[in-house]
This record gives C-alpha cells, structure tokens and sequence, in this order.
C-alpha cells in the first residue's frame, strides 16, 4: 500500500461539531479500507491567498495514510460532495519521494567516498613522516 | 582598460537546493516558495534565480500545488 499526503482545507464557518464529523468520516473511510494512519498535522485557521467561495480564511489539515489505491476514489468523491470541505489534495508520497531517495542515497555515497579518501590521504602523509 | 566598456561585477548565482542538498521540494513549505515568488505572484525564472533544472522543474510543481491550496497567490495583489 502506498503512502499517501492529504491536504484538505475546511470552511471555518462551519460549526466544529461538522468539521470533526467530515473528518472522521474521511478517517472511516481509511480505517475501513484497512488503511493506516501515520501522522496528522493540523496548521489550524488561517488566511487564504486568494478567496475560495467568498472565504478568505481556511482550516488546514494534512494527513498522511497507507491505503491501497482504489480507495482515493471514495475519498475524493466524499471530499467533493461534503460541503465542509473547500479543498483537497492527495500526493502519493511514494512516487514524490523516489527521486529525493535516489538523491539522498548519491549524496550520501559522494561524501563517504570523500571521506575515504581524506582518510587515506591523512593515512599516507603518516606514512612518510 | 578601454574607457567605453563599464565594469561590473557579476554576482555569482547558485542553486540553493544544491547547496543545501535540499532534495524534495515540499509544497507546505510556503517560505521557502515565497522567495521564488515576487509579489506579483509570478514565478521567478531559471536566469535569475540560477536555480538548477531539476530542481526548477520540481519547484515550479511545488508552487502551483501551493496555488491551488491558496498557500500561495496566483496573481499579485
């Protein structure tokens, strides 16, 4: 099962008790679906850059989950039809995160060989003293 | 030195996701985007910023991510 982001905005207007409702609802749907939640991060109110539907404040909530792909489908179709929610974006992390991974991995091998050879370099002006 | 031609010093340009091994560019991270992005909203170039291919490439998504979930502006106020 992939890894999954969830960014999701909410109408501030909205009473709490149907903002917690559209969220757990969302979260059902995961655990449903024996998906696993890893982390939820919660930015609270905050002001938009631009108005969405005559809104200039939003709440942000990012999540991130396993869940197997077709799952997305009930997700984002909840999404759309819950008035609560003005916005939302699911990234598979997987693939956003491969390359950083291919990087880090070069990166990491690049200094280690710098360190041999800086260690091998301090090794022989030892030698000739 | 001719007189016609005027000195300058170049300043020397360098992409900071480089430098500072910055391998994913992560669209919540709106201060980072900002200073890619004057106020107008629009996107800094390559020319100016020196800013590696790859890493344009990927910041160019991070920011339009950011656009849609108004993190960021489409246009300049």
């Amino acid at each position: 099962m992939p890894l999954y982001e969830l960014g999701i905005i909410v109408d501030p207007e909205v009473p709490p008790e149907d903002e917690t409702s559209a969220l757990e609802r969302l979260e059902g749907i995961i655990t449903e679906a024996d998906g696993e939640m890893l982390g939820k991060d919660t930015w609270g109110r905050r002001q938009l850059a631009y108005p969405i539907q005559k809104k200039n404040y939003g709440v942000y909530h990012f999540w991130r989950f396993n869940v197997s792909g077709d799952v997305l489908e009930k997700l984002n179709f909840e999404m759309r039809t819950n008035d609560a929610v003005m916005r939302s974006l699911i990234l598979n992390m997987d693939r956003e995160l491969r390359r950083k991974r291919k990087m880090d991995a070069k990166y990491e091998a690049r200094a280690a060989k710098k360190a041999a050879k800086a260690e091998a370099k301090a090794k022989s002006v030892g030698d000739e003293d | 030195m001719r007189p016609h031609k005027k000195r300058f010093r170049r300043r020397v340009k360098v992409c900071r996701f480089t430098v500072e091994k910055i391998n994913y560019i992560d669209y919540k991270d709106v201060d980072l985007l900002r200073e890619y992005t004057p106020t107008n909203g629009k996107i800094l170039p390559r020319r100016v910023t020196g800013t590696r291919p790859i890493f344009q490439h990927k910041l160019t998504r991070a920011i339009k991510r950011a656009r849609f979930m108004a993190l960021l502006p489409y246009t300049g106020a």
